[in-house]
């Protein structure tokens, strides 16, 4: 595939954002290829009635 | 593709954090990985140096991602090779994030979080309470851990 890009013009004014996370991209600009990868866990044994005990220890 | 000038009067950014990264220019490649355990108890109690990351298969399964095989040929043409921008007003960026004012070839970024919750045994509020406690739903061996009940 070709593929022609005319870069004329890029002016950005103003731009507000409360917050880019887990794996977010904000680009003013050109991008070829992007790939992003966030996992989040919150099962169902990740709440822990009891008492205190510290999570396992490092190993 | 990466010959433009990249202009930014004014920035505002409250916080960068985990792996994030703030670029104004062009960049070939730009690769970020962040994992986090994030445990909340109901008092503040915090023992040092606890948990591990290989005890969760969160941090370790494999995360499948469709592969670049698509050939393109592309040509750039810059006509004004300026990149401008006035105002930008960030509070936060985290988490293998990227905030770029600029060109990159290729990204790749990756977070990992998982969330674990103490909470002290209140075992009469529990017998009164309407709702279904969660170990009831889930109460197959090895997925509830209920301690001193």
């Amino acid at each position: 595939m070709n593929f022609q890009v005319y870069n004329r013009e890029l002016a950005v004014g103003d731009i507000k954002i409360i917050g880019v996370s887990s794996s977010s991209v904000c680009i003013v600009g050109d991008v070829q290829t992007i790939q992003l990868a966030s996992t989040f866990d919150t099962p169902a044994e990740s709440l822990i009635i009891g008492p205190f005990v510290p999570l396992f220890p490092k190993g | 593709m990466l010959q433009r000038t990249s202009v930014v009067d004014h920035l505002r950014l409250n916080i960068a954090s985990f792996s994030s990264t703030i670029e104004f220019g062009d960049i070939s490649y730009y690769q970020a990985f962040s994992r986090a355990l994030a445990v909340q108890r109901e008092k503040k109690i915090f023992f040092g140096g606890e948990g591990s990351f290989d005890q969760y298969p969160i941090f370790s399964e494999p995360i499948p991602i469709p592969p670049i095989t698509e050939n393109i040929n592309i040509m750039y043409h810059q006509v004004k090779p300026i990149i401008k921008v006035k105002n930008l007003d960030i509070t936060a960026v985290s988490a293998s994030s990227l905030l770029q004012v600029g060109s990159t070839r290729n990204i790749y970024a990756e977070t990992r979080v998982k969330h674990i919750r103490q909470i002290e045994n209140h075992s009469e509020e529990l017998t009164n309470q309407t709702f279904i406690p969660l170990e009831e739903i889930h109460s197959s061996a090895g997925t509830a851990i209920i301690n001193g009940r």
